[in-house]
């Protein structure tokens, strides 16, 4: 049986070298698609993966080129427009219609009144667009490959083959690629006789890789540029591009342009060239340019009847015998609707009416530059017809060679794209075949007052469709130019954008980075114990173990152990660390002994703090810094910039993936170690705020104490690969006390009692020290530190908000359960206050940012942002929705801080 | 456009590899006003411009270095 794809529940059978658009035509199929906005038939024009005529759905993939898909047994096509069907379209009305939809109609129609707009967008969106996205079907990401090259030549045409060949004899590494299979586009002749000459000489080089069906659809800085194949992206980093991607031909304009039945010649003679089938019975060919002539032969030759040429004169010796010539002729408009059934031509003699069922245009070329319009700069050229149309096949190989060899310095030059011919438009026609937009239409946009190309783009939505620009860009460009007296500014051709051919969503899917899953050394352990692990930054971490409030209390009460592997860790040698940390930092350094350590706040050049951690200086005139989980790669970056640009003697080694680090923390966190250290850790020896190298478990460390939970607490800095060994350790001499590890959910209340603030969850990118409450971080006596001078400016500046403690579900608000005080507060559901604005009164004056209910304190804890008055002062009698809230200072819970200095 | 940043470590690479740490500001500067215009009111030059690169997948060097911004050109 013959192979065969399925077409709308009927097999249509696939002949050699089929598109799926040739064996659609063969079966019968003369409309394609239905227009965007009138619903007008469209058939086959270009068939050079140009126009926006022939897109079908394949497979559920909708806007496939049918004219430049090869056709493959099996597959599922659909036509994608009109209702019930592309053939009958119903919706074909609103021709009648037009007035009701004119130029500009989305900015126009439905603003009143404003809530018929939801439902008039609903029926709008079902009668336009291209299309719809399968629902049913898995997406087919398909991954991105990098590729580097010396060249980068797109578009294997003769003259993007010589240049192939030209760059592989200078020895470079070429990749060439083309869109389709070499040469397919073209009908046999001279050009297809030359292009598999040079593509059999290009084939020879070693060093050069032929990547065909693969679609440069963008060019971007690098250079690099995307290649959309069939089952890859391939990202081209190139020393230097070859832009030889043709041209395509002028497209037509003149009343009843696009019904099927006009083609451009090309393809007409590629479809009667490679697939053997006709245009029509009886044509009539309209030639402006030299490439017209063997077009009508190769249609004559396959058996299309030639009604007439209409062509200048000195064109008569090339028609081929017989042919009805008619000489200096315009066409003026197709007769039918909905086919082609005659056509008009005017001479100077008059108008003519001349039966037939196909015109064939062969109007001139435009350039296919979108791309060389990209990569405007070195080292991006052009060859061939993209910078010269119409060249003969002997110039493009010169301009190819020229290009290949890095002689031309011809990218495209923007002042001869101005000066670029223009194609002829009558007053009637679809302009931009792709958005429906008319010649009436343009010009209407530029009568309301539209003056440029890029704003009758803007309003119009010509050149924004599938085909972007390629049949209606150099069109629209020469409208404007024209209306507008020859302005270049106004005329000038619209800004060239990725993409440059249609790209599926699959294929940029796919090219985003792969998603870095970080792991610290316990991932294995926190998994067994039942962890719930989420994203944090790009850290996976325990977010709980299965009951968050039971290793709160762990922690309160008795000891745990938290996972903080993920902290930034930075080590700072070098003779002038000390003048670093000093001079980057508010924090105080010169009095920081050896042993001890400091908070730490980070602040940017305009004052605000953009990170925060921990400081400590080491006996040998090192430092070690800790930061948050999210600012290690940020930390040491800003490290680096300081000591470059004060040329300071600084080794910076960012330790973060090489250590580990555990908190031990709770009432018997001292116990804990002490059985398994023999180092002192009483507090006189080891202190609150002090660091020391000890052994636990054998496994060296260095002990930081500190008190983010707010209870005695150690941070164990140790090698990674020791981690499990340490954790192991400790949660087996914990058993007498019940130890449990707790996670990122149990640190929220944790730090929240101590009114501890999380950078980036509390804070806003333009806090400084003050709005935070937190000027006793600041030396503003030191000699110099980034930002010192922005904070002595806004010391000058009113506050215009704090941050401050909050204490929500009020003791006198919330009611009887509250009256005595604590446990059992009527407020349960904190946690849903996060993020809810306050007020006072009925002013609004700030918002919470965290929040979270407290068994100890009987009360929600929280923080969050008040707006001050003119004297920095804050209102203290707050409410969020009908919740009681109260500015009380933190730290809520032990607000001494006698337990972590225990 | 072209934009291969040439790394005084690692030769020309990929500005896909680096940081961009934006113009290249004055040091220095302990008058508030100029501080202010230092921080807050960059030149945006369309044109040459100093400006300070980070070669974070690379060598974590930091350079100065200088560009055209309409064109990508790399002068020094």
């Amino acid at each position: 049986m013959a192979p065969s794809f399925e077409f709308e529940g009927k097999q249509v059978p696939i002949a050699q070298g089929d598109t799926i658009a040739s064996a659609l035509y063969r079966a019968g199929v003369r409309t394609f698609t239905r227009s965007l906005k009138l619903h007008r038939r469209r058939g086959l024009y270009c068939l050079t993966g140009d126009c926006p005529n022939c897109l079908v759905s394949v497979d559920g993939v909708p806007g496939t080129r049918s004219c430049t898909t090869p056709a493959d047994a099996g597959m599922v096509v659909e036509r994608e427009d009109g209702w019930p069907s592309t053939d009958h379209d119903l919706m074909r009305l609103t021709e009648a219609a037009h007035p009701l939809m004119p130029v500009g109609f989305y900015y126009k129609t439905f603003i009143h009144p404003r809530f018929a707009w939801p439902v008039a967008e609903k029926i709008i969106r079902k009668v336009t667009g291209l299309g719809r996205l399968p629902e049913d079907r898995a997406p087919d990401i398909r991954p991105t490959r990098h590729v580097r090259a010396d060249v980068l030549v797109v578009g294997a045409g003769v003259a993007g083959l010589a240049a192939a060949g030209a760059a592989a004899e200078r020895g470079e590494r070429v990749l060439i690629c083309d869109e389709g299979e070499i040469g397919e586009k073209v009908a046999p002749g001279p050009t297809q006789d030359r292009i598999r000459g040079l593509a059999d000489e290009v084939r020879g080089f070693a060093a050069v890789t032929v990547l065909e069906r693969h679609t440069a659809v963008g060019m971007y800085d690098g250079p690099m540029v995307a290649l959309d194949g069939p089952r890859e992206l391939v990202q081209v980093h190139p020393g230097r591009v070859v832009v030889a991607t043709g041209a395509v031909e002028y497209h037509g304009v003149f009343k009843g342009n696009d019904v099927p039945g006009v083609w451009q010649a090309r393809g007409a003679a590629r479809l009667a060239g490679v697939h053997g089938l006709l245009p029509g019975a009886r044509a009539v060919a309209v030639i402006a340019g030299e490439e017209g002539a063997p077009h009508v032969a190769t249609l004559t030759d396959a058996g299309v009847e030639i009604a007439a040429v209409v062509a200048a004169l000195d064109h008569a010796d090339v028609m081929p015998d017989g042919v009805r010539f008619i000489p200096d002729g315009r066409i003026v408009r197709t007769h039918g609707g909905e086919a082609v059934r005659a056509v008009t031509i005017e001479t100077e003699a008059g108008r003519q009416r001349i039966a037939c069922d196909a015109l064939i245009l062969s109007l001139g070329l435009s350039p296919r530059d979108d791309l060389l319009r990209m990569g405007p700069e070195d080292p991006v050229v052009g060859a061939g017809d993209v910078v010269m149309p119409g060249c003969s096949l002997d110039e493009a190989v010169e301009s190819g060679h020229r290009a290949g060899s890095g002689e031309a310095d011809t990218s495209v030059d923007a002042a001869a794209s101005h000066d670029a011919a223009c194609p002829s438009m009558g007053d009637a026609g679809t302009v931009c075949l792709c958005e429906d937009v008319s010649v009436e239409d343009l010009h209407r946009a530029w009568d309301e007052g539209y003056r440029s190309s890029e704003i009758v783009k803007r309003y119009t939505t010509a050149t924004m469709g599938p085909c972007q620009g390629a049949m209606c860009g150099l069109h629209l460009a020469c409208f404007a130019k024209e209306r507008s007296g020859g302005s270049r500014k106004a005329g000038a051709r619209t800004t060239s954008r990725p993409p440059a051919r249609p790209v599926s969503l699959e294929a940029l899917a796919g090219a985003v980075h792969e998603v870095i899953e970080k792991r610290t050394a316990l991932h294995d352990r926190h998994l067994a114990a039942g962890a719930r692990l989420d994203w944090s930054g790009s850290w996976k971490r325990p977010f709980n173990y299965g009951d968050w409030r039971s290793e709160y209390l762990a922690v309160r009460e008795r000891v745990s152990l938290m996972d903080v592997g993920t902290l930034g860790k930075m080590l700072i040698g070098g003779r002038d660390a000390g003048s670093l940390v000093d001079r980057v930092f508010p924090t105080r350094i010169e009095d920081l002994a050896p042993g001890r350590s400091r908070y730490l706040l980070a602040l940017g050049e305009a004052g605000y703090v953009f990170d925060d951690g921990l400081v400590c200086a080491l006996d040998d005139g090192r430092y070690y810094l800790t930061s948050t989980s999210g600012g290690a790669d940020g930390m040491e970056r800003w490290l680096r910039e300081w000591a470059d640009r004060w040329a300071l003697h600084a080794n910076i080694v960012n330790q973060t993936p090489m250590l580990g680090a555990i908190v031990v923390a709770g009432p018997h966190a001292r116990d804990l170690l002490a059985s398994l250290s023999d180092d002192a850790l009483d507090p006189v020896s080891f202190p609150y705020m002090a660091h020391r190298e000890i052994a636990v478990a054998g496994v060296p460390c260095r002990a930081i104490r500190v008190g983010f939970v707010g209870e005695l607490a150690y941070e164990l800095h140790h090698p990674r690969s020791r981690g499990v060994e340490l954790w192991d350790a400790l949660m087996a001499a914990g058993t007498p006390y019940d130890i449990r590890p707790h996670g990122l959910d149990a640190l929220e209340l944790l730090r929240l009692e101590k009114g501890h603030v999380y950078l980036a969850q509390d804070t806003m990118p333009d806090d400084t020290p003050a709005k935070l409450g937190m000027e006793w971080a600041v030396a503003m006596d030191k000699p110099d530190f980034v930002g010192k001078v922005a904070l002595e400016r806004m010391a000058q500046i009113p506050l215009e908000r704090k941050l401050v403690g909050l204490r929500i579900g009020d003791a006198n608000a919330a009611g009887d359960a509250n009256r005595n005080g604590h446990r059992g507060d009527a407020i349960h559901d904190v946690a849903a206050l996060r993020g809810m604005p306050l007020y006072a009164g009925e002013a609004l004056v700030g918002r919470i940012t965290s929040c979270e209910r407290s068994d100890v304190l009987g009360y929600g804890v929280g923080l969050g942002w008040l707006r001050t008055d003119g004297d920095g002062e804050v209102p203290t009698a707050l409410r969020a929705g009908d919740v009681a809230v109260s500015v009380v200072p933190a730290p809520f819970y032990d607000p001494k801080g006698a337990r972590l200095r225990a | 456009m072209a934009l291969k940043v040439p790394c005084p470590n690692c030769g020309p690479r990929s500005y896909t590899e680096f940081s961009f740490g934006g113009e290249l500001r004055e040091l220095g500067v302990t008058d508030i006003e100029d501080d202010f215009r230092r921080v807050y009111l960059p030149e945006n030059p369309a044109g040459s411009q100093e400006e300070r690169w980070y070669h974070e997948l690379g060598c974590r060097r930091w350079f100065t270095l200088s560009r055209d911004t309409v064109t990508n050109r790399i002068e020094a």
